[in-house]
């Protein structure tokens, strides 16, 4: 058991390894010259010699090999992922907490709604399978899951909020109003809602159909045909046999998604102007923000991979037949 | 069973309750905005990454409602928009100009700031010209220093510039004048990177920045002790968004009271509606389609794009009268010269040479310059008997209003009409700068560019685009003639000679034709009529300054 543990976490750094070189290799490969976009915005001529002071400010006109990858690597062992071009100089850590929390809470609570409804109109439509919540469940969720999460994301703005004006369709707060610390939170509540809507949405499809194939697969076992030959009541079949064997696909795809978190909802962000890590990425990568987007992804590879550890892990206490 | 029927009453209740949700959230007592706290709220497409103006050119909004500039673009062009300076006049030699401050002008921290703050701005910076870390990475940037012989603030309310050459500069640039008693003892090291320039901000504007959410919002409180008095507004917030999509969903739920960016068809649509004013302005940006004209590294997959005719030809082959009509949907003017209609002091509509559309005109002239469909398969050859397929890249630069597709493809498709295929690769903004870059830096490569560029009035930054070596010039176009115009320009005050040293480069580089001005597009802004009066007519808001808001007023 400790040696099959141990083998999972010294894989999962040598992925974190991985990752953390492909990043540098990655992000310079896309054409684009952070000196040159850096200066953008100027309605003067911007000279030679400011770009190159740009380059030479931001450590830019060293050699790509051995200089600046060896300084990467040696920083990011020592937990220090540098400092932003685009945010002069601002330590990317600090970018990365700023923006963190925002995402975290508009993931995390889609997840969250997702998994509770998801799973339990999956594992009901499963159970029931033919029925009219398997009907309507299974339809509608195939319907959610293929639809694009920006695309439901603007279809929720066009009539909740500029349609009907129930609900705010961008940002974190309604800045304007000199509003007390009570009415801050209602008026968070309240922009939360779409964003969350957007993704749970999405999100609910996936569990749905994952569920419903699993419960599907567990009622046709022998072991439930002998739980009912005892006698068990329906309920006591779906609580103490089905449920638990049909929720081993449903946990890997909950560690799995909820490695995610922080990697945000790119799109969804980018449509409410929601100030999360998602729109951090996307700043990052218009101004070719090398430091900030290494930073990002080596954080999302890392809950990946974290999540992976854990789904692993979870797996061997859920079924034995992993541990053997 | 029973069990399971409960649940789904349960389940029933709580569906209902939370579709109760939104009207509950929409309550008064969840509702946040409306006109009763009379704070003014705008949209823009704008991200600033700092409130450091040495450190950045990103941060125009929202900085320009805070800190004066001496002269700058406003104050020249109307009377009731002044900055810092109250007046100015300039020496029979063009070298002194003499600026007056004005009189009893205060920080919004109550300190007064005099013509030695103006002073201490301009020194600053230029006392950086040489160091390390010389500040030019911002608005407040050594370029344009390197005319200057003195800055001296004679007394209070008396500045003076004494420039080495006749130089406009004094009047025409862009400086942010910030207190020297916040920033004196900023090192230039500080001032080009690290220092955020925290708010509350210490400014001589309308509006002071008091909170800064990166990627969100900027909040500002009226000053106390503005130079026309404390504005009527009770305070500002100017969100920052990405796309115009929020801006135009936020002006019609009411969130936003101003919104600029907006896109044709947003606009179109906010136009019907009653409560809202819809205008557009004219800016200082051009459109334009640029020839790879480079020999050598970088140059085209053809000589034809060097030949002057050949450019001169497919330049009958564009109608910007249609890129208007059809791609702009009529929110922009015809392309023509370099100078566009809004940098009005230098504009002329190059009337007695310009070209009209003509395809069966490009085509002779095609043929004339020895450019013909040899092998009669539709496709024309070049002089060494290769057959055209030009390769075109475009995107939207960084701060520019973004160009239609809609504009490549009609270009595309009128070439193809006189036998010059074209494909089109479309980039993001850091990719199209790479691939534009000079051929000594990577690049090169491409045959057509469409792009587009914001800038200045001023002659110097209209003219750039032109210039031998300057990095904006991506066309890689090189002329003695034209290098030594913008030279004379350079150093010329008199505004009639300005103009005619203008001209006469405007006429050069259209007969040569490195460049093709497609369009310049307006800017589309709408408002709320219903909370605050006082707005511009023209403009609505200035691009260059803080009108309408050191005077709005609520309704």
């Amino acid at each position: 058991m400790s040696r099959r543990i141990f083998r999972i976490v010294f894989r999962a750094l040598g992925t974190l390894l991985t990752v953390a070189i492909l990043n540098f290799i990655l992000f310079r490969i896309v054409p684009g010259d952070p000196a040159q976009l850096l200066l953008a915005g100027a309605r003067t001529s911007v000279t030679v010699q400011q770009m190159d002071a740009q380059r030479a400010r931001w450590g830019l006109d060293r050699p790509l090999f051995p200089d600046q990858v060896v300084d990467y690597l040696s920083a990011t062992l020592h937990g220090d992922l540098g400092y932003s071009f685009k945010f002069r100089g601002r330590p990317v850590a600090d970018l990365i907490l700023e923006r963190l929390p925002a995402t975290i809470v508009l993931v995390g609570l889609a997840q969250m709604i997702a998994i509770l409804c998801g799973v339990l109109f999956g594992i009901y439509a499963g159970w029931r399978r033919g029925g009219a919540v398997d009907r309507i469940a299974t339809g509608a969720s195939m319907a959610l899951y293929t639809m694009p999460s920006f695309w439901l994301a603007m279809v929720l703005v066009v009539i909740f909020s500029t349609g009907l004006g129930w609900l705010p369709g961008y940002g974190i707060y309604s800045p304007g109003a000199n509003i007390g610390s009570t009415d801050r939170f209602l008026d968070y509540l309240r922009h939360l809602v779409l964003p969350v809507t957007a993704l749970a949405l999405g999100l609910i499809g996936q569990y749905v159909v994952v569920a419903r194939a699993a419960m599907s697969e567990v009622v046709t076992e022998d072991y439930m045909v002998t739980a009912r030959a005892k006698g068990l009541t329906n309920g006591q079949m779906l609580m103490r046999h089905a449920f638990r064997n049909a929720m081993l696909p449903v946990v890997t795809l909950i560690t799995l998604n909820l490695g995610y978190v922080v990697a945000g909802a790119i799109t969804v962000e980018a449509v409410f102007a929601w100030p999360g890590i998602g729109g951090l990425t996307v700043e990052a990568l218009n101004a070719r923000d090398y430091p900030v987007l290494q930073g990002i992804f080596l954080l999302l590879g890392a809950s990946i991979v974290l999540a992976n550890l854990i789904a692993d892990l979870a797996y061997g206490l859920l079924d034995p037949r992993v541990r053997q | 069973m029973n069990k399971w029927s409960v649940d789904r009453r349960v389940i029933i209740k709580a569906m209902l309750m939370a579709s109760a949700a939104p009207w509950a959230l929409n309550s008064k007592a969840f509702a946040s905005t409306s006109c009763d706290d009379q704070i003014v709220r705008i949209g823009g497409i704008a991200a600033p990454d700092t409130l450091n103006p040495f450190a950045s050119y990103s941060n125009w909004w929202p900085l320009v409602f805070t800190y004066d500039l001496l002269v700058c673009v406003d104050a020249q062009r109307y009377p009731d928009r002044k900055g810092f300076a109250k007046a100015w006049s300039v020496s029979g030699d063009g070298l002194t100009w003499t600026f007056k401050i004005w009189p009893g002008l205060k920080w919004s921290d109550g300190h007064p700031a005099t013509a030695r703050d103006a002073a201490f701005t301009y020194n600053y910076i230029r006392k950086s010209i040489g160091n390390p870390d010389e500040l030019n990475a911002g608005w407040n940037s050594t370029d344009g220093l390197q005319y200057v012989e003195a800055i001296t603030a004679l007394d209070d309310e008396t500045l003076q510039i004494v420039t080495k050459v006749p130089s406009r500069w004094p009047i025409d640039n862009g400086i942010m004048i910030v207190p020297e008693h916040v920033w004196e003892d900023i090192s230039y090291a500080d001032a080009k990177g690290t220092f955020r320039n925290d708010p509350p901000l210490v400014g001589t504007g309308p509006m002071i920045v008091s909170e800064f959410q990166q990627g969100q919002f900027a909040r500002f409180t009226p000053n106390q002790y503005f130079r026309t008095g404390r504005p009527a507004a009770a305070g500002m917030v100017f969100h920052f968004f990405n796309t115009a999509d929020p801006i135009a969903q936020g002006l019609k739920s009411g969130d936003l009271d101003y919104g600029v960016s907006l896109t044709a068809s947003q606009w179109a649509d906010l136009s019907k509606d009653s409560a809202m004013t819809c205008g557009q302005s004219r800016v200082e940006q051009r459109d334009y389609l640029a020839f790879n004209t480079a020999s050598g590294d970088g140059a085209g997959s053809t000589k034809a794009l060097q030949d002057p005719a050949f450019r001169d030809a497919l330049g009958y082959a564009i109608d910007q009268k249609a890129i208007v009509e059809r791609a702009y949907r009529g929110h922009a003017d015809p392309g023509v010269g370099l100078v566009m209609p809004a940098a009005a002091d230098y504009y002329s509509d190059l009337s007695d040479i310009r070209r009209h559309f003509d395809l069966a005109g490009a085509a002779r002239r095609l043929d004339a310059a020895g450019y013909r469909d040899k092998d009669g398969d539709g496709i024309r050859e070049d002089k060494e008997g290769n057959p055209f397929q030009l390769e075109l890249i475009t995107g939207t630069s960084s701060g520019a209003l973004e160009i239609p597709i809609a504009v490549v493809q009609l270009i595309a498709g009128w070439f193809s009409q006189i036998g010059i295929p074209v494909s089109v690769t479309q980039l993001d903004s850091g990719a199209l700068g790479a691939r534009t870059e000079a051929p000594a830096r990577g690049g090169g490569g491409w045959d057509l560019h469409v792009s587009a560029g914001w800038r200045g009035p001023d002659p110097r930054s209209l003219l750039s685009i032109g210039k031998t070596g300057e990095p904006n010039n991506t066309s890689y176009w090189s002329n003695d003639k034209f290098d030594r115009l913008l030279s004379q320009v350079d150093v010329t005050v008199d505004l009639k000679r300005s103009r005619e040293l203008v001209d006469q480069a405007s006429r050069l580089i259209y007969t040569e034709a490195p460049y093709i001005i497609l369009s310049y597009p307006l800017v589309l802004e709408a408002r709320r009529n219903d909370c605050f009066k006082g707005w511009g007519t023209k403009d609505m808001m200035s691009m260059w300054g803080y009108f309408p808001f050191d005077r709005l007023k609520p309704a």
